[in-house]
């Protein structure tokens, strides 16, 4: 018997969901955030709530993310070779749109007067070019140590991928000459080549480090001191759990922690349910997040920029985060065009119809003009809207538009729908996938609204609404593995392949990885997957081919050659038979397998749907009288179509005209192909 | 008008000029494309209209409607099939330099030509008499590389090994361009594939309305900024400092004429066309004249041919704004282009003084060099960027370090650099002092000090090493920039000039460098923005702590003294 408590820590609230097996149920609550000190609002919500004991406590969080946009880390220094200090200022060379004369170049997580430079050079053809002077890193360290301003050191030499010695000598170094800063090295953080990626990564690893640790080490102590709380971890980027004191190490891993539980609960959904490939959608009030489950794992990527030029590579779950949620704003352009976004009314003032002073049309507007949002059951009824001043706010550009009003706030959501719809498809596209195979699962408080709009748009066939939908990221949370990503580059080609080089590596980082996790005391139920990053040689991005073998043989790397030509046909429409391979780096993911709470089944009935009243609605093929359901009241297994609208308390459920849909036996809201398909299983 | 399709439409058709866009980055051999993202991919119409394009490479945006033109007079609608592809570069047909490579292929919705997918890329090996695609030193267009007509490469869905023989077998890195050939016609087959789904989802006849609609609509946009403008004529002459034949310099003269709501803009009393290759195409004297519209107005105007239309452009034929057949151009697009987008700010001060800049950089560096690679043993050719500092403007200084205002490239990482090409980078940084001073100055330009490990030709094309950036409204001008040589044994910098007896430091072709030899090249600073004496002195005392600016620099230049800093 394992009781887990999946939290995630927001912005405005903090989400619980605890599973209790002796009970075999969720329960599932909220308090405001502090973001002061986001220990607190853990704390408060566990004191809010009567749990029994926690065996597993995870919690995402927003610390590291916060600190990046605010722009509050710690005074960084960086060192690096002689005569690149100024990577990253030169960044890539790149504007960040082309005809943008009032634009101001990024700046980076560090100032010019704190970059130092060792003089020692590495190069990719000549290995050691020129030897490190240990003298002048010690005179170099004692330039840092002695300015009383910097709290963290970041070290990344040039081509430490190849030859990481000259970097770790450095570190020991440092540790010598000043053992009370932190100091973050690339080869830990990011061995792959590009040296402006790579600073930029160790800079920011560097930037974070003593305000997470100072944070996890806090929250560590009073969670200790409060009840009964056996393991707390916190999740990391890449989805997996991580303990607090590995977690203080290498604080870069946690920048993108809070929005990782959907993706993680929808990977667990895609096995329960057994389907292959989700798309998620978590819309809320300012932004949409939108990722993917491919063959029931998570999608995974290491590119991403805290801001224009100033990229972290880390791994991650590649998550997508656009400007459209509910609050999103409509206008009229300067041509007489409908826009949508990406300013938002936000939670103040709100949409119009919150009657809190915003005049402004959004997104909710439309949808409150439309029918589609039931004013008097808000958040459950806990909030009432104004319809009155959705249709005011909404008029106003009806009237510039010449557009009744109805097709008016028909045109915001569909424009709304529209980008999202372009994030989503791109997201598929650029990994060569088809909508088609997918099925969208749409959380948060305005993904259920515009689910069946976007499923046609995106032309994705089936739609699932999970339970929970406005808790469904800390759900996510309690169903995390804990996980260890590893990389190295090791270029290699088909010409000319060392398979001894080649096998150590692979064995250096299989027994890297699986000794970090058990490090953190994990120590059963571990795989070990390996992915070979490949191109075609002379190209400069890679494929991942997945290598199910143990070590490198002549057997085994034949079938890797075929297998990338075969991928990249299948991605790109074309290979090149008979051209050379590269093989860039090797990729190692161990995962620790943990428990994670049983959804509990609801027994069918035989009572009919029945609707507690009807209402008319506008939906693109015009207005049309929709039953109106509590979700909590609708039987399992039983198919019916739209017109239809699920209110529960966090969302509502819009199905369009003729969608089938019906509720699993998860509870689940399941629409389009698979619900009419489940009804061949009934 | 249909104004919430239009949106619907425009965006869905940005989306796949963008997907285009990866999968050429991703598949492509060069790292011009691969890195750099020198290349651009658009969608026409049947008319060869621009009817969308992604944020790739701004050069190559405003010559797209002149390249599906040209390429339809040669091969009408009737002659071309499903299925087929068709590539270009000819600058003499609505190219814009001889390595920039155009891919078309149209896109039949029910048995009829709908629309064309376009990806323009840059390739970095061309053929001709230097390694690389820049020869300083050419005099006609045949010294510059290949010239290709426009010619099916692939027809009805097969390839022509003719034309793929024909074309390998003249440029000296076979294997990369068939690489890069293919990422491109990799875009352009998504294209089609992917506009096909979205006509299909609108019927062709309402995608055709609303694409119609869309090009008035952005027509519109413009024409409300254009008559936002003072009227009168604004005037600016520029000067291109030599062009690698002859010691002389090239007068670029720019007249704006604002009235109502349309723009002419004239380069009449421009120099003659010059020997070197320095000269504009038709093509890059349109795009440049575009490229400055769309920094001078609204940046959300969707980009296609409609938002050109209240914009003319006179280019006199025979001069450096319009060169002849058969004249040398590879510098044209790009190092001419950016000197008359500055030119036309400098003009438009007068008239919109808070939406210009002072000059920049204007100039890529255009290093290229290639040889045979023993490491790899293979042929090998390169291009390398150089970031210039940016202009000053009247509420902010010059950003840093930035691809001149016609292109949009990213660098090539050092440690990609060195895997790939036997140079070994000794400095990669910023050019403290190289801004010109001003109330906002001038951004600071980078330098790259390479030491070469294996024999090769180095090539370049580049500008302002004679004459810098100029400032504006009081502000002063950026450092020039300077391509120097050192040879193995020697203790001394020189220019080309200096140690290879060539007639200009910035255009030159095939210096033969060996291993032991270093080259330094320094791109040129930006130009100041208002009197240096109005600049905030916690700005200049910030400049120094951090290093971007020397003190003695700040003492001449700003009221700062010793005691200050």
């Amino acid at each position: 018997m394992t009781c887990i408590l999946g939290i995630d820590v927001g912005g405005t609230f903090t989400d619980f969901v605890y599973h209790d097996p002796s009970e075999d149920k969720l329960i599932v609550w909220k308090t405001l955030s502090t973001p002061s000190d986001p220990g607190k609002g853990i704390l408060d919500g566990l004191q809010n709530q009567q749990v029994g004991g926690v065996d597993y406590l995870r919690f995402g969080t927003t610390i590291a993310t916060n600190a990046i946009l605010e722009r509050n880390g710690a005074t960084v220094a960086f060192v690096t070779t002689l005569g690149f200090k100024d990577v990253p200022f030169i960044q890539r060379g790149k504007r960040q749109s082309h005809y943008d004369i009032n634009w101001i170049k990024s700046k980076p997580l560090v100032k010019r007067r704190h970059c130092f430079e060792i003089d020692e050079r590495i190069t990719p053809r000549e290995g050691v070019y020129k030897a490190l002077d240990e003298n002048q890193v010690r005179k170099v360290a004692r330039a840092i140590g002695n300015d009383q301003e910097i709290e963290a050191i970041a070290i990344c030499l040039l081509c430490s991928y190849v030859i990481p010695d000259h970097e770790i000598r450095v570190k020991e170094i440092f540790r010598e000459e000043i053992p009370d800063k932190p100091i973050s090295i690339s080869y830990d953080l990011l061995p792959k080549w590009k040296e402006h990626e790579r600073s930029s990564t160790t800079i920011a690893d560097a930037y974070l480090k003593p305000l997470v640790s100072e944070n996890l080490k806090r929250l560590g102590h009073k969670l200790s001191e409060a009840k009964d709380i056996k393991r707390v971890s916190v999740i990391k980027s890449n989805g997996g759990e991580v303990s607090l004191e590995a977690a203080k190490n290498c604080p870069i891993h946690l920048s993108l922690s809070g929005p990782t539980g959907g993706v993680i609960g929808a990977r667990q959904l895609s096995n329960l349910i057994n389907i292959d490939h989700m798309v998620t959608l978590d819309m809320g009030g300012t932004s949409t997040d939108v990722s993917t489950v491919v063959g029931r794992t998570e999608s995974f990527t290491t590119s991403y920029e805290i801001e224009f030029g100033i990229p972290i590579q880390i791994p991650m779950i590649d998550i997508r985060t656009m400007g459209a949620g509910g609050g999103s704003i409509a206008w009229i352009d300067k041509g007489g065009m409908l826009q949508v976004g990406p300013q938002s009314a936000g939670a103040a003032p709100g949409p119009a119809c919150y009657d809190r002073g915003g005049e402004l049309p959004t997104v909710t507007d439309a949808n409150v003009v439309l029918g589609r949002i039931n004013p008097q059951f808000f958040l459950g009824g806990n909030m009432k809207l104004s319809v009155e001043k959705a249709k005011q706010a909404v008029k106003s550009i009806a009237e510039q538009l010449g557009e009744t009003l109805e097709n008016t706030a028909n045109g915001i959501v569909k424009i709304a729908n529209n980008n999202m719809v372009g994030a989503t498809r791109l997201v598929l596209t650029e990994k060569g996938l088809d909508p088609r195979d997918f099925t969208m699962l749409a959380f948060g408080g305005a993904g259920p609204v515009h689910i069946s709009d976007l499923m046609q748009l995106a032309g994705t066939p089936s739609g699932i609404v999970p339970n929970h939908p406005g808790q469904f990221s800390a759900f996510g949370f309690t169903m995390t593995d804990a996980r260890v990503d590893l990389e190295r580059t090791a270029p290699m080609t088909s010409r000319f392949f060392n398979f001894d080089y080649a096998n150590r590596v692979l064995s250096d980082l299989v027994a890297e990885c699986s000794e970090a996790l058990v490090e953190q005391g994990y120590t059963e139920k571990i795989e070990v997957l390996k992915t070979l990053e490949m191109r075609y040689f002379g190209q400069n991005h890679e494929l991942e081919i997945s290598f199910y073998d143990n070590e490198f043989s002549e057997n085994a790397i034949s079938s890797v050659w075929d297998s990338f030509h075969e991928a990249h046909k299948k991605r790109y429409n074309f290979d090149i038979p008979n051209e050379t391979i590269e093989l860039i780096s090797i990729k190692v993911t161990a995962l620790a397998l943990t428990p994670k709470p049983q959804i509990p089944i609801i027994a069918y009935s035989d009572k009919l749907p029945s609707p507690y009243e009807k209402r008319q609605v506008f939906f693109d093929s015009g207005i049309a009288s929709a039953s109106v359901y509590r979700r909590e009241e609708l039987p399992v297994g039983k198919i019916f179509t739209g017109p239809a609208l699920i209110e529960e308390d966090a969302s509502v459920t819009v199905v369009s005209p003729d969608m089938p849909v019906l509720i699993d036996k998860y509870g689940n809201i399941v629409l389009g192909k698979l619900a009419a398909e489940y009804k061949n299983k009934l | 008008m249909d104004m919430i399709n239009m949106n619907i439409i425009e965006s869905a058709m940005i989306a796949i000029a963008k997907e285009m866009g990866i999968n050429v980055q991703k598949t492509a051999y060069s790292t011009i494309f691969s890195e750099a993202e020198d290349f651009t991919c658009a969608l026409a119409n049947r008319a060869g209209e621009l009817i969308a394009v992604a944020d790739f490479c701004p050069s190559q945006i405003g010559g797209v409607p002149l390249l599906v033109r040209s390429m339809l007079k040669e091969i009408p609608l009737s002659e071309i099939d499903e299925g087929d592809v068709i590539v270009h570069n000819d600058p003499y047909r609505g190219g814009l330099h001889t390595p920039e490579h155009t891919v078309f292929k149209p896109i039949f919705i029910d048995g009829e030509i709908a629309a064309f997918s376009v990806c323009v890329g840059h390739f970095v090996e061309v053929g001709g008499m230097a390694p690389g695609g820049f020869p300083g030193e050419a005099t006609e267009i045949f010294h510059e590389g290949l010239r290709v007509p426009p010619v099916k490469i692939i027809k009805k869905g097969v390839d022509v090994p003719e034309v793929w023989k024909m074309m390998l077998a003249n440029v000296r890195t076979p294997r990369g361009n068939y690489g890069d050939m293919r990422a491109l016609i990799s875009g352009v087959d998504l294209g089609e594939k992917r506009l096909q789904e979205l006509v299909k989802k609108y019927g062709k006849d309402k995608f055709n309305t609303i694409v119609k609609d869309l090009l008035d609509y952005s027509e519109r946009r413009m024409r409300a900024e254009i008559s936002e403008f003072p009227d009168g004529v604004y005037r600016f002459i520029d000067r291109v400092e030599d062009d690698g034949i002859e010691d002389k310099e090239y007068e670029v003269h720019v007249a704006v004429h604002v009235q109502g709501d349309e723009v002419v803009i004239d380069y009449t009393g421009s120099s003659r066309q010059a020997k070197g290759p320095i000269n504009a195409t038709l093509g890059v004297a349109w795009s440049a004249a575009f490229n400055a519209m769309l920094h001078l107005t609204d940046q959300s105007i969707p980009k296609n041919s409609g938002c050109f239309r209240p914009i003319r452009v006179i280019a006199p034929a025979g001069t450096v704004m319009n060169v002849n057949y058969p004249g040398s151009e590879v510098g044209g697009n790009t190092e001419t282009h950016p000197l008359i987008v500055a030119a036309i700010f400098g003009a438009m001060v007068e008239c919109v003084p808070d939406r210009v800049m002072a000059s920049e950089g204007t100039t890529h560096g255009c290093f290229v060099f290639g040889g045979h690679d023993d490491y790899t043993d293979e042929p090998f050719g390169g291009f390398d960027f150089s970031y210039v500092g940016y202009g000053g403007r009247a509420f902010a200084d010059g950003n840093d370090a930035t691809d001149s205002i016609n292109g949009n490239c990213a660098n090539t990482p050092m440690e990609v650099f060195e895997t790939r090409f036997p140079w070994i980078v000794e400095e990669y940084a910023l050019r403290p002092n190289s801004g010109g001073a001003g109330k906002f100055r001038g951004g600071l330009s980078n330098v790259k000090q390479m030491l070469c490990t294996g024999g090769m030709l180095v090539s370049q094309m580049t500008n302002k090493h004679k004459l810098g950036a100029w400032g504006l409204v009081g502000g002063e001008e950026g450092k020039t920039g300077a391509t120097l040589f050192k040879k193995s044994g020697s203790d001394s910098w020189e220019t080309a000039v200096e140690a290879y007896g060539k007639v200009s430091p910035s255009k030159y072709s095939n210096i033969p460098m060996q291993p032991g030899d270093r080259v330094r090249v320094s791109a040129p600073g930006g130009g100041g923005y208002g009197q240096a004496s109005e600049r905030e002195k916690s700005d200049v005392l910030m400049d120094v702590k951090e290093g971007y600016i020397s003190k003695a620099d700040a003492i001449k230049s700003y009221p700062v003294n010793g005691s200050d800093l």
